[in-house]
């Protein structure tokens, strides 16, 4: 099943109608799958048994290699977006492994040797300090304020949320696309470039942070 | 978890926000029990307060607009407390609910995504 994190749900209807899909197919326009499962970037996902019980915490699920790695960079790019493209080539890929472990887990279940005890699932879970707990209380009430006050009134807990954890990806990319996306346009930017309202923007943030080699969480296969 | 008011909240609401079930011996997840005396009130509310404390759990207050927030539970340090699989009420594309535990007897591969 898919889980669409974005506090407006009209934004995913699009990416919806063209996959088509024939799994259940949602949207979480809390973002309470984040905090209940790890979730700090997409893709990730979370494998679950038959009687409920997680078998691989939220870890990064590519199942296949992301094309930007492959393609040549074309000549004369703006600088930025040229940048990027230089991250995004360091993104490690394990997808065809993670594609792999995933069909073997569903063909030998809880004999395959990618299915974690569950001492192991909670030890692999992602950390929560204190900080980053607090963070997804002021992300959350960044999202009641834009529901019921408006957008102004998320900025400054979202900046807060950011702050306390920069390592989540879907509060910074969230928060982003509601600011660098035109008004009136029919997908949202995915460059999330500098702006006025946040601090930070999604190439700056990926190098500070440690460059493409550091964005996403791994599997431990 | 929004709340409105640090009072008169039920524990079934506790549970379906945060996956945290108040019980007597203290608050349960899954086959984790943390001890909160107090927490569980004689009237069958919950204790906010006390129940954030021994879970670890951040109550941010936002003063211009009345609400609070609390945060997801730190007693682990993990994300997960628990293997148990968290049961959120979602939507579906056409804003239909849906919950994970309808698949049960299943195997599930959760993936997030977003439009962003």
């Amino acid at each position: 099943m898919t889980v669409a994190l974005d506090v407006n749900p009209e934004h995913t209807y699009s990416w919806i109608d063209a996959a088509a899909p024939t799994h259940p197919s949602l949207i979480d326009t809390a973002h309470r799958t984040g905090d209940l499962f790890g979730f700090v970037n997409i893709p990730m996902a979370v494998w679950i048994d038959e009687a409920g019980n997680l078998v691989r915490p939220a870890e990064a699920a590519s199942i296949e290699r992301n094309p930007l790695q492959d393609m040549e960079i074309p000549e004369g790019l703006p600088e930025r977006l040229n940048l990027a493209f230089r991250e995004i080539k360091k993104f490690p890929d394990v997808a065809l492994a993670y594609r792999a472990a995933i069909v073997d887990w569903a063909h030998n279940g809880a004999t395959s040797r990618f299915a974690l005890s569950p001492d192991e699932v909670i030890s692999r879970s992602q950390p929560r300090p204190n900080s980053h707990a607090r963070a997804a209380a002021c992300f959350e009430i960044g999202q009641h304020v834009l529901r019921t006050v408006g957008h102004d009134a998320a900025v400054p807990w979202w900046r807060e949320a950011h702050e306390l954890f920069p390592e989540n990806w879907t509060y910074k990319r969230q928060a982003w696309t509601l600011v660098t996306t035109p008004v009136g346009a029919t997908e949202n930017d995915l460059m999330q470039g500098p702006n006025d309202v946040y601090p930070g923007n999604w190439l700056d943030d990926v190098i500070a942070g440690g460059g493409g080699e550091t964005y996403a969480v791994i599997p431990q296969l | 978890m929004i709340l409105h008011t640090l009072e008169d909240v039920l524990p079934i609401h506790i549970a379906e926000a945060t996956g945290w079930s108040a019980r007597p011996e203290g608050m349960c997840r899954g086959d984790v029990c943390v001890p909160a005396p107090g927490a569980l009130r004689a009237d069958g509310t919950v204790d906010i307060q006390t129940m954030a404390t021994r879970l670890g759990m951040p109550l941010v207050h936002d003063d211009a607009h009345g609400v609070w927030a609390l945060g997801p539970a730190t007693a682990t340090g993990r994300a997960l407390s628990t293997a148990a699989a968290a049961d959120p009420e979602l939507i579906d594309r056409n804003g239909h609910p849906f919950r994970l535990s309808s698949l049960r007897g299943r195997k599930v591969l959760l993936v997030a995504w977003s439009s962003y």
